[in-house]
């Protein structure tokens, strides 16, 4: 009797226990995030305090550090050497003479360079930024150090030829190689474009959710599920401006999402590899926003005790659409003078880093390895009663009708080396920008004589929700709206019928 | 015996030729013509003795064009070029390398490998460091010159009439790599984008 009674007392004693230690070790679990930052996983190597002349930044990363490409009139002279410019033409859009007599020096200046750089192909006439292949290789500064963050994609750690900040060999992370010293996409948390996306995406641009759930233990549990995919509610910040914690999203499953199987030890959730991931991607326009589209992709998130999340999400991507999702947020002459990047320089680079997706008849690798960067915040996750789609904006349909025109002739001249022209609706080659801003220069009939620019059928064309004369540039009154435009049929929006994205600009 | 393997070979030859050119023409019959705008660029075939290349080991050719009608430098190393491209994907390879053979006493500049003056960058190729070697005859002239682009002398066409050229010759020796191109190495050439420029820019001399 005693020693049922001193069995029992054990027995109870021993079942106390193992449920303190063991609370939730049965129990289904979730755990929901709204991702607050999302970057390309390029590892920054400058070092404070160190400096060269006439280098940015440079650092272990990158030798010479970011790339300078426009960065002054002897860095865009040297990138207008076609043999179709003669010595003055290459001097006169370098320096343009009358620039002190007119009110907006700078902006003159820019576009004239923007319309010259978006010809540079071997012959005038090829518009440059959707026939990049036709003009010569101006040359990218590339990542020379050799620790990387990523994953080794394929299984093989003699591949990749980069080793990740704990030691594991074999990582693939050709993008970094090839745009890791680009200058808006390098930098210790401040790139420029990382910014400009980041502050995007948490102003309403999208929002990318993740959920984790399993049935053990949420810290270590080796049959879990992650769910990543895009929530049509816009990202809720707190008093402070940074993103918030615990608010609820609904997650879109019909589009840009994943389900994948994941295991968890201590709190470290780390997923399989699937054939396909989708995924919102990064972007900072509506237009260039949609499906990441990762190949042999996977996650790896870290849960913090404070329910706080960083991780990576990685696989091959289209090197070809990350092309021209770079280039055509708005236009390439553009972001390359604004940002010191080369639209021609990253086609090349990526060409020639590609290492994943290989074509089954030709061989040639499709894909890029390539990695992103998440940190995410704690959020309630939710299904929703009703089916959910993307968010469309009809305000801006226009606009991402032209990206997607101009992505596919990019993509088919790319392809079959069949020089394509450019679609209408872009504002490629300052069209009309130029025309409208250089009429108080005193040589503007030289620039408007002897600089290319895309030609479109008709008189009239709209772009970016102005009509213009499409032989002077000028602006044209605008047509009257039609009395009722057409919904969408997965139209789910979070803003009142009449606003617009401007302020997503 | 020796005479009739020769009959042998040159029936051979008859019954073959007629027969290749049929298996090449039936695709346009059969395949309705695509419009001008998604027809895809082709370099048309060079006339016999136009091109030829020698090896020299697995991975290592000799390419020479040769022609009689002289129209410009840069048109005629850029055929080259374009060869050299199309036989490193022929042979699998990715990407090449000029071997150009300078010698003692060679002027011009060197191909830079990594000057800080151009910020560290990579290329795929660079146009600037495709220097084969030429030779000619000038009308009437009985042996060839030679003319490097080491030499430190002006090209040997520069200032001529071109139709006192009766005979020029271009060669290259390149090795064949397979693998990520190395973009630092000056005398590097990635082969698909090196003919992605040159598809539509070439056309063999004659």
């Amino acid at each position: 009797m005693i020693s049922h009674t001193r069995f029992l007392l054990c027995s109870v004693a021993a079942a106390s226990l193992t449920a303190m230690v063991q609370p939730a070790s049965a129990a289904p679990w979730q755990r929901g995030f709204v991702v607050a930052t999302y970057e390309y996983a390029f590892r920054y190597g400058g070092r404070a305090g160190f400096e060269r002349a006439g280098d940015i930044e440079p650092g272990s990363d990158c030798l010479h550090g970011s790339s300078v490409h426009f960065a002054n009139d002897k860095n865009t002279e040297a990138a207008l050497k076609q043999p179709f410019r003669s010595k003055y033409e290459i001097e006169a859009i370098s320096r343009p003479p009358g620039l002190e007599q007119v009110k907006a020096p700078v902006l003159t200046r820019f576009h004239i360079w923007n319309r010259a750089i978006t010809y540079r192909a071997w012959k005038r006439g090829i518009e440059t930024y959707v026939n990049p292949w036709a003009a010569e290789d101006p040359g990218q500064p590339e990542v020379t150090g050799k620790i990387a963050t990523g994953f080794n994609l394929d299984g093989n750690s003699n591949t990749g030829g980069f080793v990740s900040e704990d030691g594991e060999r074999g990582i693939d992370n050709a993008l970094y190689r090839a745009w890791g010293c680009d200058a808006p996409w390098r930098g210790n948390g401040n790139a420029t474009l990382h910014l400009r996306a980041n502050d995007k995406m948490q102003g309403g641009l999208y929002t990318m959710v993740i959920r984790v759930s399993g049935n053990k233990d949420p810290m270590n549990d080796d049959n879990a599920i992650v769910e990543i995919g895009y929530s049509p509610d816009k990202i809720t910040k707190n008093a402070r401006g940074d993103v918030a914690a615990d608010y609820s999203y609904r997650i879109v499953k019909s589009e840009q999402y994943t389900k994948l199987k994941a295991r968890v030890r201590n709190g470290v959730v780390e997923t399989e590899q699937v054939e396909e991931l989708h995924a919102p991607r990064i972007a900072w326009f509506y237009d260039h926003a949609g499906d990441a589209d990762f190949r042999k992709g996977k996650i790896r998130l870290e849960i913090a005790p404070d329910g706080n999340a960083k991780g990576l999400i990685g696989g091959y991507r289209d090197w070809r659409k990350l092309y021209t999702e770079n280039t055509f947020a708005q236009d390439g002459g553009q972001q390359g003078i604004r940002e010191h990047e080369d639209g021609v320089a990253l086609y090349y680079a990526l060409k020639r880093n590609a290492d994943g997706m290989a074509d089954s008849k030709t061989g040639e690798k499709m894909g890029i390895s390539s990695t992103y960067r998440i940190t995410a915040m704690p959020a309630y996750v939710v299904d929703s009663a009703k089916p959910l789609g993307v968010t469309i904006i009809q305000a801006e349909e226009k606009r991402k009708d032209a990206f997607l025109a101009i992505r596919e002739a990019t993509i088919k001249s790319t392809k079959t080396r069949i020089v394509q022209g450019v679609p209408p609706g872009t504002t490629q080659g300052a069209f009309p920008a130029l025309e409208r801003n250089i009429q108080d220069l005193p040589s503007k009939e030289f620039f408007l004589k002897v600089l290319d620019r895309p030609h479109y059928p008709g008189e009239a064309m709209e772009i970016e929700g102005e009509r213009f004369n499409l032989k002077s540039g000028d602006e044209l009154p605008a047509k009257p709206e039609p009395s009722k435009p057409a919904a969408s049929d997965k139209q789910v929006r979070n803003e009142t019928a009449s606003a617009k994205v401007a302020d997503a600009r | 015996m020796k005479r009739s393997l020769i009959l042998v070979f040159a029936m051979t030859g008859l019954c073959a030729m007629p027969l290749a050119a049929l298996a090449q023409t039936p695709a346009s019959a059969v395949t309705p013509t695509p419009p001008p705008s998604d027809i895809l660029p082709m370099v048309p075939s060079a006339k016999p003795g136009v091109y030829s290349q020698q090896t020299v080991s697995p991975a290592r050719f000799r390419l020479t064009v040769t022609g009689k009608t002289f129209t410009s430098r840069e048109a005629i190393e850029k055929y080259l070029a374009w060869r050299a491209a199309e036989l490193t994907m022929a042979q699998k390879g990715t990407w090449f390398t000029l071997n150009e053979g300078r010698q003692a006493g060679d002027a011009g500049p060197e191909p830079v490998n990594d000057d800080p003056a151009r910020a560290g960058k990579r290329y795929s190729f660079r146009m600037a460091y495709w220097r084969p070697v030429w030779r000619y005859k000038t009308a009437g002239a009985a042996n060839w010159t030679v003319w490097s682009p080491f030499s430190g002398q002006a090209f040997f066409a520069d200032g001529k009439d071109p139709k006192t050229i009766s005979d020029f010759e271009v060669s290259a020796d390149i090795t064949i790599r397979k693998g990520t191109m190395d973009g630092a190495n000056p005398l590097g050439f990635e082969a698909s984008a090196l003919s992605d420029l040159l598809i539509n820019q070439v056309s063999p001399p004659e």
